[in-house]
């Protein structure tokens, strides 16, 4: 029952939650950390990845370049949904 | 014996405000608390100086002249860092709370100024034509006098004493307290995004708490010591309220349990962590906001949003509004076109009584322009103006000729 996300599901949620302030229309392959995302919203993230998507990202998953873009972060979840 | 001058508070505002008055000629005693000065930025850990800088492209250019280029001069002599570090779009200065005591206590006394440590202010008034502080010391009780007072107490202690007019956010809205800890022992630690995944993963396993969420470390520049950093929501049992003992008594015992939770667990499972220990508490947990006196003039966010500046600016804002209402990381606005805004005379004045200055994280602004001028190096340069306002009004000169004085002293704004 769990959906994969696209990248723009991806910067919806980033936006809803207030985890990275984004415009609507972000692109795919905007960097996220240029863009304001830090540490501590990589924890928010991991978290609400998990509620959302039922996506379990561990320590060793949160490098940069699975994290960096909307559509990184989208194959990221899909590689996690249970 | 009176003195022209009695500073409340030794954090960088007071600081700023007793050695600038001293250096002007004038007799000065600096109370307080704690047994050494720099406030949040040394008894609370807190180990960047933000605000010193311009905001915009370009190289780091100060800010403000006089006491806030020295501090940083001093600062990176006595740490040996490189310069200033981009942080995201601004420029900002490392600092570490052990040089701050060492370069306070210098600066206090080259400029021979009289310090009481251990002294907790409690009571002010008028008494014979100037102003009366009392404080206790070890059971005893004390009196100073003086002809003018800064207030740099961060709280406005002294509109609390004198029930002087002042304003607090609502507590829902008051920027978040935050819990800052030294740990030493990390050799080329996980650090960064992998540690912000571990500690999720411990949060998930029911190892950590869920306030571990706010939780993250940056390096202090010295081998293998790091400043743990815990944004707290101060709500962990009933209202925030930073001027509440029993509130502030929370903050510390869940700061405390948090990080020692954190850092044993981290111990046990981050590479490079295994000889991780805690190596220093705060004093105090960390309070960004609370009382503020209210001035002659009040200033708004909206003014610093918008660069505005006034004819009797005493020093700018070159921070953007940093937003903590929530323990879940800062939002930032910045000024249009990156302009810094100008804090006027008026938000150093009590709109009563005469001969009270105030200065740092408790000047006449709204919550909004709060966010922006609390950081050190604004606080540093408030707390310059207040010093030598102080000393105006001592002399019986007028204060509404400090904008140019300062000008004079120290070279213009901008
Ligand atoms: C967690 C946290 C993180 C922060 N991060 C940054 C940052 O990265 N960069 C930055 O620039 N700023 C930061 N800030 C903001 C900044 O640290 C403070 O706003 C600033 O240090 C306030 O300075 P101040 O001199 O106004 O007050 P304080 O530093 O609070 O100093 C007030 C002093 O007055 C003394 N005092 C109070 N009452 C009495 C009394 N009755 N009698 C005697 N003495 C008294 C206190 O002991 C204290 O020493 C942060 C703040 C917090 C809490």
């Amino acid at each position: 029952m769990n959906q994969v996300p696209t990248a723009e599901n991806v910067v919806e949620m980033l936006r809803d939650e207030g985890i990275a302030e984004l415009a609507v229309d972000f692109p795919a392959d905007g960097n996220l950390f240029d863009a304001g995302m830090d540490s501590m919203a990589v924890m928010q993230l991991i978290v609400v990845a998990e509620e959302r998507f039922g996506a379990v990202i561990g320590p060793a998953d949160a490098g940069r370049e699975n994290l960096e873009t909307p559509a990184a972060l989208a194959r990221l979840i899909a590689s996690k949904v249970p | 014996m009176s003195r022209d001058v009695i500073v409340l508070g030794a954090g960088s505002a007071g600081l700023a405000a007793a050695v600038t008055a001293a250096r002007e000629g004038a007799q000065v005693t600096l109370l307080e608390r704690h047994g050494y000065a720099g406030g949040m930025g040394t008894a609370s850990l807190v180990h960047t100086f933000c605000g010193l800088y311009r905001m915009g492209e370009g190289p780091p250019v100060m800010a403000n002249p006089g006491f806030p280029a020295e501090m940083a001069g001093r600062m990176l002599a006595s740490t040996g860092d490189g310069g200033p570090v981009k942080m995201g779009r601004v420029w900002v200065l490392r600092q570490h709370p052990v040089d701050f005591v060492r370069i306070a206590d210098e600066l206090l006394r080259e400029s021979g100024i009289e310090v009481i440590y251990h002294a907790e202010a409690f009571k002010a008034g008028r008494e014979g034509g100037l102003w009366a502080v009392d404080y206790a010391c070890r059971g005893q009780i004390r009196r100073l006098e003086g002809k003018t007072v800064v207030d740099a107490s961060g709280d406005a202690v002294l509109a609390g004493l004198l029930d002087g007019a002042s304003y607090q956010a609502e507590p829902a809205k008051l920027q978040r307290p935050a819990y800052v800890f030294g740990v030493q022992g990390v050799i080329e630690g996980e650090q960064g995004l992998a540690l912000a995944g571990r500690i999720v993963d411990g949060i998930r396993r029911g190892v950590l708490s869920q306030a571990a969420l706010g939780l993250h470390f940056r390096a202090s520049g010295r081998a293998g010591e790091l400043f743990g950093t815990i944004d707290l929501s101060g709500a962990e049992e009933g209202d925030y309220d930073p001027l509440d003992g029993a509130c502030l008594s929370r903050l510390e015992e869940v700061g405390r349990s948090v990080a020692g939770a954190a850092v044993d667990f981290l111990k046990g499972e981050a590479g490079g962590w295994g000889g991780a220990y805690i190596s220093h508490w705060p004093v105090r947990a960390g309070v960004r906001e609370s009382r503020r006196w209210q001035g002659r003039y009040r200033l708004t966010g909206d003014e610093v949003l918008g660069g505005v500046r006034h004819a009797d600016d005493i020093a700018l804002a070159a921070w953007p509004l940093e937003f903590r209402e929530t323990n879940r990381g800062p939002k930032l606005r910045y000024p249009d076109g990156d302009r810094a805004a100008g804090i006027p005379l008026g938000c150093l004045q009590p709109v009563a009584p005469e001969g009270i200055f105030t200065a740092g994280r408790c000047i006449s602004c709204d919550h909004d322009a709060q966010a922006s001028v609390r950081v050190m190096g604004t606080c540093f340069a408030t707390g310059q103006a207040a010093g030598l306002a102080a000393v105006l009004a001592a002399r019986g000169e007028p204060v509404e000729g400090l904008p140019a004085r300062l000008e004079a002293r120290f070279g213009p704004l901008e």
